[in-house]
């Protein structure tokens, strides 16, 4: 065996345990998937093969469209908002002074508690009854009745959009002040000297040079929203009427509250599918840009 | 005429001072170095003159004006950090042009003129590459090139030749020299690098501590240094300071004993100087020779170490007054452990009291 041969070894045993994981929790049970998706298995029994009948099935199911369109409703809005409101923040508390140092903290403190129960501290905290957040918006006079939040779909689907921005914004504000504060400081005191307001160094130097970080954030934020469950599981159940039936939430009722495995199956291999084709495209736009 | 003038500037980072009560004045169109050793203050002082570091104390007048809260982009200077500090993203051109486009100039404008700024620094071929596909000598001249295109009254460096290798920060010397000589503009250039400094300078100002230690021209810091701090530090190989005692002082000069045997007159003195006290001495290594005969020898000793240059040759010597650095001709052949006789310069021997300064010299 000659050295380059062996070095090739080593380097497989060096990611073997990786390896190992990947196929164990990933690949081994992605297999399995997809293998149910093809198959008429229940929780009940069940479980002879029957080919693409539930891609079939699915296309023809208008809820399973309708999930989807609410779920790519709720990403188009919320993906946005994180990104705009945790660029703002990060600007906001770049400087490394104390009060900038406490807020970051603060900020970022929400994304360590649990998405559900976070979900339902937001959902007593918009109770009309005892719900601080309505308190408070009569106090300071926005509205003059408490606002009931879950029997209007696009209300619910808002008080959904605002619990999870403050569950999850201070995840970008970090990885955006991380990336700001990479940027070489005598780059930022050249473009002073270069006379740029802070307009103009905000556009032309910290936009520009958090680019990546930027698209990295936008990717996970989309991605974690297209597999929202929980905090509408929590919050509004899918309800008014399934309005706010989010597409896991629909894989969720198929495979267990319906115990049609297989077909629960075939739509997360269709979710799957599409997910991936949105982060492709987004891969190749952040490697498009990011390195002109 | 003043151009840039420093008016007792003190800087504090919390409880640390970093300058002390600095006063210092730039005549329009020199070439003035701020030398010093590492962590003395220079980044710092050049950085308040920029604008970038706030002043504690005092104030920084440019052209009359007193400019102290002034933010930097108002002040007509440029500056080039040593990291080049060039925008990662944004091509050669856009690099040089971005101070203008800043600016909302239009688009022909910033096109011609960096197309002229360009071409003086043979960048021309180079405008749409991005600072990672350039060598560090071409960034540089990038960084100059950004510098030169917003037609400041000061050029600021720091440091800007420290990332080059030898040969390169020989050439970019002679080309900064060259840009002096053309533009006729004021240029401060921070450095730690004494040949820098004496090479390129009309002026400069050595820092010790966040204090000046002396101004002159280098040919001024080069034969009279005021202390032992420049006298040690301008000139390589540095000089010699050798421990001696007064023998016999008068009012101009003064006898001092160089090692066990020989005594030697200094046309130097100090007011409170009295026979018997402790001196230093210095002399530079190219101001003691090899004695040709054994008659008159000011000190003695064995070769230990020879380096051979080419064009000279340092000889280190231990002598009964300590090791002795001597500079020769490069066809000098000597051998290591050879006995050898020194003589002294007596005319270019410094002497300083115990607090360093040195002992003003007497024509006799
Ligand atoms: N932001 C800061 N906070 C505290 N101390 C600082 C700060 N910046 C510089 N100093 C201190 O001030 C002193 C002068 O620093 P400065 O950067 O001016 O040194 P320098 O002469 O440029 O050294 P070098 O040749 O290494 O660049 C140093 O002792 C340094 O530790
Ligand atoms: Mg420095």
């Amino acid at each position: 065996m000659n050295s380059r041969n062996a070095s090739r070894w080593i380097g497989l045993i060096y990611v073997l345990p990786a390896l190992i994981f990947v196929c164990a929790f990933v690949l081994y049970p992605f297999g399995q998937l997809v293998y149910t998706s093809l198959t008429s298995q229940s929780l009940l029994g069940g479980g002879a093969f029957v080919g693409l009948a539930n891609y079939q099935r699915a296309f023809n199911d208008a809820a399973f469209w309708t999930a989807l369109g609410f779920t790519a409703r709720y990403t188009l809005f919320i993906t946005p908002i994180l990104m705009g409101l945790g660029l703002l923040l990060a600007f906001l508390v770049l400087p490394n002074r104390k009060i900038q140092k406490f807020a970051r903290g603060v900020i970022f403190l929400p994304v360590v508690i649990g998405l559900g129960t976070s979900s339902f501290l937001w959902y007593w905290l918009f109770d009309e009854q005892v719900g601080l957040f309505n308190k408070v918006l009569v106090n300071l006079h926005v509205i003059v009745h408490p606002i009931v939040w879950f029997t209007s779909a696009d209300l619910a689907l808002w008080a959904v959009i605002i619990s999870v921005t403050w569950k999850v914004v201070g995840f970008g504000m970090i990885l955006f002040v991380a990336g700001m504060q990479s940027i070489s400081s005598e780059v930022v005191e050249a473009s002073l000297i270069d006379g740029t307001s802070y307009l103009q160094r905000t556009t032309r130097i910290f936009l520009p040079l958090i680019l990546r970080t930027i698209l990295l954030v936008t990717l996970i934020s989309a991605i974690g929203s297209m597999l929202a469950f929980e905090q509408l599981y929590i919050m509004t159940a899918g309800g008014p009427r399934g309005k706010t039936l989010t597409t896991v939430y629909w894989i969720y009722q198929n495979s267990f509250i319906n115990f049609k495995l297989g077909y629960g199956a075939a739509l997360s291999v269709i979710l799957t599918g599409i997910i991936l084709c949105g982060t492709a495209v987004q891969l190749v736009l952040t490697n498009r840009r990011a390195h002109q | 005429m003043k151009h840039v003038e420093l008016q007792n500037i003190t800087k504090r980072y919390g409880q640390f001072q970093a300058v002390t009560d600095l006063s210092l004045v730039i005549e329009k169109g020199e070439f003035c170095a701020l030398l010093g050793p590492s962590g003395c203050g220079k980044s710092t002082l050049l950085r308040m003159i920029a604008g970038l570091e706030e002043v504690t104390e005092g104030k920084v007048v440019i052209s009359g004006a007193d400019v102290t809260d002034v933010p930097p982009a108002k002040r007509r200077i440029a500056m080039v950090f040593q990291s080049y500090a060039l925008y990662p993203h944004m091509t050669v051109g856009q690099n040089i042009g971005f101070s203008l486009s800043v600016a909302h100039a239009s688009k022909a404008e910033i096109e011609k003129r960096t197309a002229e700024v360009a071409t003086m620094l043979q960048l021309d071929k180079l405008l749409d590459r991005r600072p990672a596909q350039l060598s560090g000598g071409q960034r540089q001249r990038v960084a100059i090139g950004r510098a030169l295109v917003r037609e400041p009254e000061v050029f600021l460096f720091d440091e800007p030749l420290s990332n080059l290798d030898a040969l390169l920060r020989v050439q970019m010397r002679l080309e900064l020299a060259k840009l002096h000589k053309e533009l006729k503009s004021t240029m401060i250039y921070v450095t730690h690098d004494q040949v820098e400094a004496m090479t390129l300078a009309t002026k400069i100002v050595v820092l010790d501590n966040g204090r000046i230690s002396q101004v002159g021209t280098p040919l001024e810091l080069y034969h009279s240094p005021a202390n032992k701090f420049v006298a040690s530090f301008i000139g390589s190989p540095a000089m010699n300071f050798f421990n001696s005692k007064i023998i016999n002082v008068s009012a101009k000069s003064m006898d001092i004993q160089l090692g066990s045997t020989r005594q030697i007159k200094l046309n130097c003195s100090g007011t409170d100087l009295k026979n018997g006290d402790d001196i230093e001495i210095g002399i530079r290594p190219e101001h003691i020779t090899i004695a040709e005969s054994s008659k008159r020898v000011d000190i003695s000793g064995a070769i230990s170490i020879v380096e051979q240059l080419g064009n000279s040759t340092v000889l280190y010597v231990d002598s009964e007054i300590g090791q002795v650095i001597v500079e020769c001709g490069g066809d000098t052949n000597l051998e290591i452990g050879s006995a050898i006789g020194l003589n002294f310069d007596i005319k270019k021997v410094h002497a300083f009291s115990t607090g360093g300064q040195v002992l003003p010299r007497h024509s006799v």
